[in-house]
């Protein structure tokens, strides 16, 4: 009995550990806190893999992920509470400029992860969820605990940051 | 459906979370405005550069090793722990294992014994190598073990084995396993054997020698009234435990 639940634990959560190492890559910034954050991830996930019903694993997974790293944010790095986080403060939609987006080389990438990196981890992670892991906006919604138009809102801004950040960085190797 | 609509869908519609009805009409929308088109545009662009593989991180392998190694341990450790209420047959099962781990410990390397045993094989080494094998140099034991005295918180007993074909050097002063330690020096034809000596961390039972190997060295170990000693040398298995025996009494 306990050993199938520990070998559906391995079959179904462990192939999600990259995904969940993603996330908490991005939003803790480093592999050192990336990793630990992941374990004790893995190990809440296991302590409450037996309550799972079934359904979406990653997303449940993501989910553990996700509070964990943000429980670890707001010790470590005194981080706001997310739900307190001020939409408007970060810019609102603006379709007076569209600012020209190119494609870039692939040397360019390091501007991209830079550009990432300064979104604000509200919004860095929902973009990460959506362009990176292919979540649907109510699977984001469900992991980050947040309405559905909460989550089109703060991606349609994460992209718009991301298209000016780029538009502007200079990027000699790319063509018009 | 005007520009203003549109843009308010336009994310949506690049995410594919639009209905059919919804996503036709953008589509046409699109199809008609250059300006709302380059919004789309834009939008697969960024898509386009934010599926590089190379923004993607994975757990590094040391990582994944790790976690996997952590789970494994409490999984085993949630099996006992959740096979109902404790019973009286837990607890002897628990001291069946303690008393099994106690002696696993005895008797198998661990983690800490691995680098215990590479400790002592590069100090070994280094005795060779650097000419410093004895700070000193006799074969008297009567000569060494005094030598000893006030440079350790220990009395090591230093025995000369020449009759038994291992005669004394001479000895020295070490540093191993996070101490200063005696080591006492032995030979055997033209093979150097580096006996080590130390107080165990904590008194235990005396041990009869058991043997390590690394890196083609032989090791050999066995704790005596509440000392620890390893004996390190190339000597083949079999005749450096008759000297372990030998200094024993085993």
């Amino acid at each position: 009995m306990d050993h199938d639940i520990n070998d559906q634990f391995e079959q179904l959560v462990l192939p999600h550990l990259d995904a969940g190492f993603n996330l908490a890559r991005w939003l803790t910034g480093n592999d050192s806190d990336a990793h630990d954050v992941t374990q004790d991830a893995c190990l809440r996930a296991l302590k409450f893999f037996s309550g799972f019903r079934g359904g979406n694993v990653r997303a449940w997974f993501l989910t553990i992920v996700r509070h964990t790293t943000w429980t670890w944010l707001r010790r470590e790095r005194g981080h706001r509470e997310e739900m307190e986080f001020d939409e408007e403060l970060h810019g609102g939609e603006d379709f007076s400029t569209n600012p020209e987006m190119v494609l870039m080389r692939k040397a360019d990438i390091e501007a991209v992860r830079q550009a990432i990196e300064t979104l604000p981890p509200e919004f860095r992670e929902v973009l990460i969820l959506r362009e990176l892991e292919d979540c649907t906006y109510k699977e984001i919604a469900g992991i980050a605990g947040i309405p559905v138009g909460t989550v089109m809102s703060r991606l349609s801004r994460a992209r718009r940051q991301l298209q000016t950040a780029l538009a502007t960085h200079p990027h000699p190797g790319s063509h018009p | 459906m005007n520009c203003q609509q549109v843009q308010a869908l336009i994310h949506a519609h690049h995410d594919g979370e639009l209905d059919a009805a919804n996503t036709l009409q953008v589509d046409q929308h699109l199809t008609d405005c250059p300006q709302c088109f380059g919004l789309a545009r834009n939008l697969g662009t960024l898509r386009v550069l934010l599926r590089d593989d190379a923004l993607r991180f994975r757990a590094p392998a040391e990582s994944r090793r790790k976690i996997q190694a952590t789970l494994a341990d409490t999984m085993r450790a949630g099996r006992d722990a959740t096979r109902g209420p404790l019973a009286w047959w837990h607890i002897g099962l628990a001291a069946v294992a303690l008393i099994a781990v106690f002696f696993a410990f005895q008797f198998w390397p661990s983690r800490s014994d691995e680098r215990l045993l590479a400790e002592l094989t590069s100090s070994h080494v280094r005795s060779l190598m650097a000419a410093h094998l004895t700070d000193v140099a006799s074969g008297d034991q009567h000569t060494v073990k005094p030598w000893f005295e006030g440079k350790l918180d220990f009395a090591p007993t230093v025995k000369d084995l020449r009759e038994s074909g291992f005669p004394l050097l001479g000895g020295r002063l070490d540093y191993l396993a996070a101490r200063p330690v005696a080591a006492l020096v032995y030979s055997r034809q033209k093979h150097l054997i580096n006996l080590f000596v130390w107080p165990a961390a904590r008194p235990g039972p005396d041990t009869t020698p058991h043997a390590a190997e690394r890196n083609g060295y032989h090791l050999i170990q066995w704790s005596s009234q509440g000392l620890t000693y390893w004996a390190v040398s190339d000597l083949n298995e079999k005749e450096l435990m008759d000297f372990a025996r030998v200094l024993s009494g085993a």
